[in-house]
């Protein structure tokens, strides 16, 4: 047990020390300290989530520290999530033109802040406590604030500003929430709250509901669940590539873990239908938010940025539904949403510098000039879209078929009704992205100039490809084993 | 507590009237200074004194920096509210008691501090929502961290480390909004949100 927890401390102690060395050393050294560092951090993540998963029925619980399955999972999602946005920050940074701080500082500022956001990442899902979380996902706030401001211009500081501002009132009302439980738990005291303790909160169970309604809505506004998401779209259009894909694949599935973890230890004391009725109205309101502007012509970041508010309320959904099938397509959604929007946003760095007009505008016909990025972009869009046979059409069908495993048969209806509209409107991005034109119409110069982090998007395509056809073989698994259990008791 | 209370709740509604920033920033910084006297005076041991020492090195890095960036940001024209003065006196005061009413008994150690808290939060979310004074919108988050650190006061029971934790939290979520006001003021030519506008799908 000791060693788990130990390396649980390392990994988030390693992002930590290589912002320190980063800042302390040469900045000749700063990309490859910042590499080799991402490499250890990410194989350190690998470890700690394989050994919670691989004993996934006896979680690691104390008052600081909490590694469970669902931990796990997401502690190995944010951890590769992190190690390849490290990885193709090299390329990202050599097309920057401007940032907000001096040109000479520019590469180490970046890696200091984007090691420190992803240490506080890390830990957000192995915090073993509600207060203990609730400060280390403020704490992202801070780091991330500043990288989605990151190029300076005035639309990033627009977003950053957004950013800050909303998800920190969020925070403030949480904090409410997180204070109207402390003065009712035995013990006292904002330490006192760690997970196992919540189910035995003691005061009055009108009060422990008003204290989840006022979490779960502080928490949306950092999760990006409608109705309060207004930040979204902004922050991931404008922070720079490699960061987005951090914000969309891993800060949003990690403050949502929390969330799901105040469902389970208040659920006793508030009732389970209620706790989860909270959450089926979140997923539902943000999936339907959605799906308006999943089938317009938006910018490609901006698309992806609205297909995150759709996904965490697909996640919200199979949470509330809460069944076992449910589950199962939470844990592939989950990790079939990271590999496809990692990839989206991977893509971006090369598609830029391909077509500039990509910033703010639709793209359409790059299979005909760029068969290696359309074939980036179609992989992500096509898992995101819920295409047959992509893991995230096997997950949404779990969690459909959960809906009607937990009784929830309308809710689950009109689920498959608001995502056949998502897919409708993703699969006309799909075709307009990538085959829209024929070769004949790019110009030759469009088809041949070499463009930064063109490779790093092809290996990822075939590699983001390997692995989700992998999940969909695990999803077609994973319901029958003692995962799903896992997941049900969470740390508990 | 009731007279603290009152000074309390009095300071923050004089952020929510005021028009201008140091006025704001004074009231947000006095508030500060009575929640570390009533920390001070029930200190019992150094975890307690620790925590208290974290509010109260709060208090003065968050005035002197906002007080040099009002200073460094001088404003051609003040950025007008969007409501008067009486009107979102009104409404805060309306929102503070509704949450009051919404609310059920926190079960703070004295009772008297729960509708202060309350009103607080109420007012810092009103000023954050409504002002366009970017710095006042930040003094607006202080606002509701300052009722927060009022219930955390009143809490049976001690977590001087969370308590520490959220200090250090909310000091760097301020310098971040510091440097964010700052480079807002240099791109756009003043401290105003509704400059920001742009971004809209």
């Amino acid at each position: 047990m000791t060693d788990r927890i130990l390396l649980a401390e390392v990994l988030v102690a390693a992002p930590l020390a290589v912002a320190v060395i980063v800042a302390c050393l040469p900045r000749r050294w700063t990309t490859a300290l910042a590499v080799g560092g991402a490499a250890v951090t990410g194989a350190l993540a690998v470890t700690v989530s394989g050994l919670a998963l691989a004993d996934a029925a006896h979680p690691r619980v104390g008052s600081w520290i909490a590694l469970d399955a669902a931990g796990g999972l997401l502690v190995g999602v944010i951890g590769l999530v992190g190690l390849v946005s490290v990885l193709i920050s090299p390329a990202y940074l050599a097309t920057a033109t401007s940032s907000l701080v001096a040109d000479g500082r520019r590469a180490t500022f970046y890696y200091v802040l984007v090691n420190v956001f992803w240490a506080a990442l890390l830990a957000v899902p192995l915090a073993g406590n509600l207060g203990t979380a609730w400060l280390l996902v403020e704490a992202t706030t801070a780091a991330s604030a500043l990288l989605v401001g990151f190029s300076g211009s005035a639309r990033a500081l627009e977003a950053g500003w957004k950013y800050l501002i909303l998800t920190s009132l969020g925070l403030g009302i949480a904090l409410l929430g997180i204070v109207l439980l402390a003065a009712g738990t035995p013990g006292g005291g904002l330490g006192a709250l760690t997970w196992r303790t919540l189910p035995t909160y003691a005061g009055d169970p009108s009060t422990a509901l008003v204290a989840y309604l006022l979490l779960l809505v502080g928490l949306a506004a950092k999760i990006g669940w409608a109705p309060v998401h207004n930040w979204l779209p902004d922050a991931h259009s404008q922070a720079p590539a490699p960061v987005s894909a951090l914000l969309s694949a891993a800060l949003l599935p990690a403050v949502l873990l929390v969330a799901w973890r105040c469902e389970q230890g208040l659920a006793p004391v508030i009732g389970q239908t209620t706790a989860r009725n909270v959450l089926i109205g979140f997923g539902l309101a943000s999936v339907a938010v959605a799906v308006p502007f999943l089938a317009r012509q938006l910018a490609w970041k901006r698309l992806l940025a609205y297909s995150s508010l759709e996904h965490m309320g697909v996640i919200a959904l199979g949470i509330g539904f809460g069944s076992p099938l449910a589950l199962a397509g939470v844990a592939v959604h989950l990790t079939a949403h990271a590999v496809a929007k990692t990839l989206g946003f991977v893509v971006v760095t090369p598609l830029l510098a391909h077509r500039p007009s990509a910033a703010r505008e639709a793209v359409t016909g790059i299979g005909g000039s760029r068969p290696v990025l359309a074939a980036g972009m179609g992989v992500c869009l096509g898992t995101l879209s819920g295409l047959p046979p992509s893991p995230i059409f096997v997950s949404e069908l779990l969690i459909i078929a959960g809906g009607f495993q937990a009784g929830r048969p309308w809710i689950a209806g009109a689920t498959a009704l608001l995502l056949a509209l998502a897919f409708l409107g993703l699969s006309r991005s799909l075709l307009e992205t990538t085959a829209w034109n024929t070769s004949a119409d790019a110009p030759e110069h469009e088809r041949t100039a070499a463009l930064p982090g063109l490779r790093a998007a092809g290996a990822l395509a075939a590699v983001s490809t390997v692995v989700l056809v992998a999940l969909v073989g695990v999803s077609a698994w994973l319901p029958a084993t003692d995962l799903v259990d896992a997941f049900l008791k969470g740390v508990s | 507590m009731t007279g603290p209370a009152w000074v309390l709740l009095g300071l923050g509604l004089l952020v929510v009237v005021v028009q201008r920033r140091t006025l704001a920033l004074g009231a947000v910084s006095a508030q500060v200074l009575v929640l570390v006297g009533l920390a001070f005076a029930d200190a019992g041991d150094l975890h307690e004194f620790a925590a208290t020492g974290a509010l109260a090195v709060r208090g003065t890095v968050l005035a002197v920096v906002f007080g040099l960036l009002i200073s460094r940001t001088r404003d051609s024209r003040p950025v007008a509210h969007p409501l008067k003065p009486l009107l979102r006196g009104a409404l805060a005061v309306g929102l503070g008691l509704a949450l009051t009413w919404l609310v059920p008994p926190i079960g703070l150690a004295d009772r008297t501090a729960e509708p202060v808290v309350l009103c607080l939060v109420a007012f810092g979310l009103l000023v954050a929502a409504t002002s366009r004074a970017t710095i006042v919108q930040v003094l607006g988050v202080l606002l509701v961290e300052n009722g927060m650190s009022l219930a955390a006061l009143q809490l049976p029971g001690s977590s001087w480390m969370i308590e520490l934790g959220v200090a250090v939290d909310v000091i760097l979520i301020a310098l971040v909004a510091g440097i964010f006001h700052e480079r807002i003021f240099v791109e756009f030519g003043a401290g105003d949100s509704a400059a920001l506008r742009s971004l809209r799908d």
